[in-house]
């Protein structure tokens, strides 16, 4: 396992070099010239070219690449274009308020996901099934920007809870975790509902049924166990889709984190800082992936990782 | 079933998690004015001492000299101080000088000095601070945004300890505007260098405290400030919020004391909420579609005419700015000086089909309308679409993302390359040169500059250098007088409206107001 591990670490580093030679020339290719939008609608060609020149992006693109491989290598994320600001410094707060909210929503959301998928699963046909199913499919259906408005609204304005917006306090987090997480909340509950009906016909189950096994203990020890290798995979996967969901969370409740700052930094052109995002994102992902191999053993310790 | 009793629990529970879920979503879709019950028992409390400003983006730099949009400039102002400095209107007042004289041509300028004013790290302000700043923005290899207008200073002497004399290297009426730009501590900028903008030094009413990048920015009280007492307000703390819902409901619930922008369609829900103010200000904001004059069929000034007859500039202000706004009677706002009204095009369906026909197009034309992909901007370029197509003409309506846009509009190589036809545009200027030099003269076609008509009359670009090279506001009056009147009846645009500025604020607010360009003036804060 240990030298399962190791080897997935080392691959990380051939995946980060092509993620990154994809972000650089990708964005290079898109539409948009920071340097005029930097300098503004009245700056005249030459305080143009000036900026440019400056700013490095009067080189050819592959010196430019070379530069900023040569910078990341050590450790160098580069500034950025619109504020002049060392990246690092712009993303000392945002990370871990990204990071927090992240982890905030998946955690509730894996939390009230099994609850809801397995109770359906066990009362299945029945009123409960019923209301959990509703509330997974409310919880798909509603884009997160307008329940997101809809709790502020709620929550903020009329029964003045929460915070609008910002992060002073655990309370800060409270409604964009909610807002976050319920997509994915709804998936896992469906997940968990199907892989666990499929379980329940087992033969295991049958078996631990006869030997009169309390149906609490069959649910839990046996059939939600081995039901939850498909709900882990579903979990990881969709982690990309909370750091994808976080840029409208953010946006809506005026949360300065790395999703709102990639927002900007694409509308202005900003390449240093959206190389940068993308990549810390690339990296999160393929991170939390391996963290859902490594629970697949955990979960089956049938399966074997040869190296 | 009785062994799942845990299960039967859960399920209730989660039940009434669903209840609740059902319950907000019908909340929601109200009014909500019960709001200002909460807010009004925080914000209505005397003891406090602590403002919020929510604004609708990230500020950029805190470096007044190397600054370019007009949000980092308002959260400045609070700092930074010129040797002249903007009121509320946009007229010119004494900031750190008391009064100044000019020569006849515009190219020497004298300041008296304030005296015994001090910078907000202790350090004295005085004609030598004044000439570290001057130079500083001068020096071409500073890269600084200010180099645009201070290009034009050939040297700044120290005259006294409180006098200075700054001279052009050519006639430039328009300088005078331009010593608004503030004076940062010199001691602060020979420690901090580029990083100043993280640590910005002034002379203003309040002091810098922090920014955290992206949340917030806060400033205190200066308690020897020159004008000791007109601002009340202990600390302010700006914010951006980039989402409208959210910066009302935060104005709604007291989170927040003033919001601006607030945007026309909210204005509705914030009517009759308890304790909160929508405030109106006219604006520098000119909003037009700019038409290319070297395309046919736009070559025609009739054809311009004729467009101008047949767009309902009242219904647009209606249907587009919510009734927000008024008519465009020059090719700038009236809050700018040296403004001459014009009129405006008449409606009239028939006119405009008369002048078509005149020119040769009785049967209309197809042709296309350019705009970024903002919601307004849309409506707007629609509106603009259904008013032509009554005269026959058919106009494609075509939306980019800003950086995109701006990609085409300014990125061509040559005037000729120019593949816009219309643009749905909008321009602030705080000053007639800006207004004026800037869009009609023909030196600034793109990729020179923003005359993105590719307008060209020699008496108009005659007539905008004199303006510049002479200080005697009479005359300047006249000869933008007649800039103004030969645009108008060229009509390079269709001139649509001037915006308002509409904000939001808590009724206990005093002494905040929203510039006509933009700007957020606290100098008087105070909570009633």
């Amino acid at each position: 396992m240990f030298r399962y591990i190791v080897k997935r670490l080392i691959e990380i580093i051939p995946i980060i070099f092509v993620v990154s030679l994809l972000i650089f020339f990708f964005i290079h290719l898109v539409p948009g010239d920071p340097v005029r939008l930097a300098a503004g609608k009245e700056a005249t060609l030459e305080e143009i070219e000036r900026v440019r020149q400056e700013l490095g992006l009067d080189k050819p693109l592959l010196t430019q690449y070379v530069n900023y491989m040569q910078n990341l290598v050590t450790g160098n994320l580069g500034h950025s274009l619109k504020t002049g600001l060392p990246i690092s410094d712009m993303f000392e707060n945002r990370f871990s308020v990204t990071m927090t909210l992240t982890f905030l929503s998946l955690g509730w959301a894996l939390v009230l996901g099994l609850l809801i998928g397995t109770i359906s699963a066990v009362f299945r046909n029945k009123w409960p099934d019923y209301v959990g199913m509703l509330t997974a499919i409310s919880g798909i259906s509603l884009p997160g920007f307008w329940l997101g408005l809809i709790l502020i609204q709620v929550f903020s304005v009329t029964l003045g809870w929460f915070p609008t917006g910002g992060v002073e306090s655990w309370k800060s987090y409270v409604l964009p975790s909610l807002t976050l997480g319920a997509g994915i909340m709804s998936m896992l509950a469906r997940f968990t509902r199907s892989s666990l009906l499929e379980t329940l016909k087992e033969d295991f189950i049958r078996t631990g049924r006869a030997k009169g096994l309390k149906e609490s203990v069959v649910v839990r020890k046996h059939a939600l166990k081995n039901s939850m290798i498909p709900v882990v995979t579903i979990a990881g996967l969709q982690f990309g889709f909370l750091l994808g969901g976080s840029v409208v969370v953010e946006t809506v409740f005026s949360i300065p984190g790395m999703g709102r700052l990639l927002i900007d930094s694409i509308a202005f052109r900003d390449y240093p800082v959206v190389q940068a995002v993308i990549l810390l994102f690339s990296l999160e992902f393929i991170l939390v992936n391996l963290l859902v191999d490594i629970l697949y053993k955990a979960l089956n310790p049938k399966i074997r990782y040869d190296s | 079933m009785k062994k799942a009793s845990f299960l039967r629990t859960a399920s209730v529970l989660l039940f009434s998690v669903a209840l609740l879920f059902g319950c907000s979503s019908g909340g929601g879709s109200g009014s909500g004015t019960s709001a200002a019950s909460n807010g009004g028992t925080t914000t209505g409390a005397p003891q406090k001492d602590q403002m919020v400003i929510a604004v609708n983006e990230n500020f950029i730099t805190m470096d007044p000299q190397n600054t370019g949009d007009a949000l980092s400039s308002g959260v400045q102002s609070a700092m930074f101080e010129g040797l002249l400095i903007y009121d509320k209107d946009l007229k010119l007042m004494p900031g750190l000088s008391t009064e100044y004289s000019v020569n006849e041509d515009a190219t020497e300028y004298t300041f008296k000095l304030r005296q015994n004013v001090k910078f907000h790290d202790g350090t004295p302000f005085n004609a030598e601070a004044v000439k570290i700043n001057f130079d500083r923005m001068s020096n071409k290899d500073n890269n600084l945004r200010a180099y645009r207008n201070y290009k034009y200073i050939k040297s700044t002497e120290v005259v006294d300890e409180y006098t200075v004399k700054v001279t052009l290297n050519q006639p430039f009426s328009a300088m005078i505007n331009k010593f608004t730009t503030g004076i940062i501590s010199p001691a602060a900028l020979e420690k901090y260098g580029k990083d100043i903008t993280k640590n910005p030094v002034g002379t203003g009413p309040y002091k810098f405290v922090e920014w955290v990048q992206g949340d917030h920015l806060t400033v205190e009280l200066n308690p020897d400030h020159w004008n000791k007492g007109a601002a009340k307000v202990g600390k302010i703390v700006y914010k951006p919020v980039p989402e409208n819902g959210s910066r009302v409901a935060m104005l709604k619930t007291g989170e927040a004391d003033v919001i601006y922008p607030l945007p026309e369609q909210q204005v509705e829900t914030l009517n009759g909420a308890e304790g909160v103010k929508v405030e109106r200000t006219p604006s520098t904001i000119t909003r037009y579609v700019s038409i290319n004059m070297l395309k046919k069929p736009f070559d025609d000034p009739r054809v311009r005419q004729a467009i101008n007859h047949a767009v309902d500039k009242d219904a647009f202000i209606k249907v587009v700015k919510s009734g927000y706004g008024a008519q465009l009677e020059s090719v700038m706002s009236p809050t700018i000086a040296h403004y001459a009204k014009q009129g405006a095009y008449e409606y009239s369906i028939e006119k405009a089909k008369q002048l078509l026909k005149e020119a040769g197009y009785e049967n209309g034309f197809t042709t296309d309308i350019w705009g970024n992909t903002n919601s307004d901007t849309m409506k707007g370029m629609q509106f603009i679409q259904q008013q032509l197509q009554k005269v026959g003409i058919t106009v494609e309506v075509k939306s980019m993302e800003e950086a995109t846009l701006s990609d085409e509009i300014y990125g061509i190589k040559s005037p000729e390359e120019a593949k816009m036809n219309m643009w749905y545009v909008s321009w602030s200027s705080a000053d007639p040169d800006n207004a004026m030099r800037s869009l009609f003269s023909s030196e600034n076609f793109p990729p020179a500059g923003a005359n993105t008509a590719f307008y060209k009359n020699n008496l108009v670009d005659q007539s905008i250098k004199e303006a510049t090279q002479s200080s005697d506001q009479d005359k300047q009056k006249q000869l933008y007088g007649v800039v103004q009147e030969h645009v108008f009846k060229d009509a390079p645009w269709i001139f649509l409206a001037v915006d308002e500025i509409l904000y939001g604020k808590r009724a206990n607010v005093n002494g905040v107001y929203i510039t006509p360009s933009g700007g957020i003036y606290v100098r008087e804060a105070a909570f009633q």
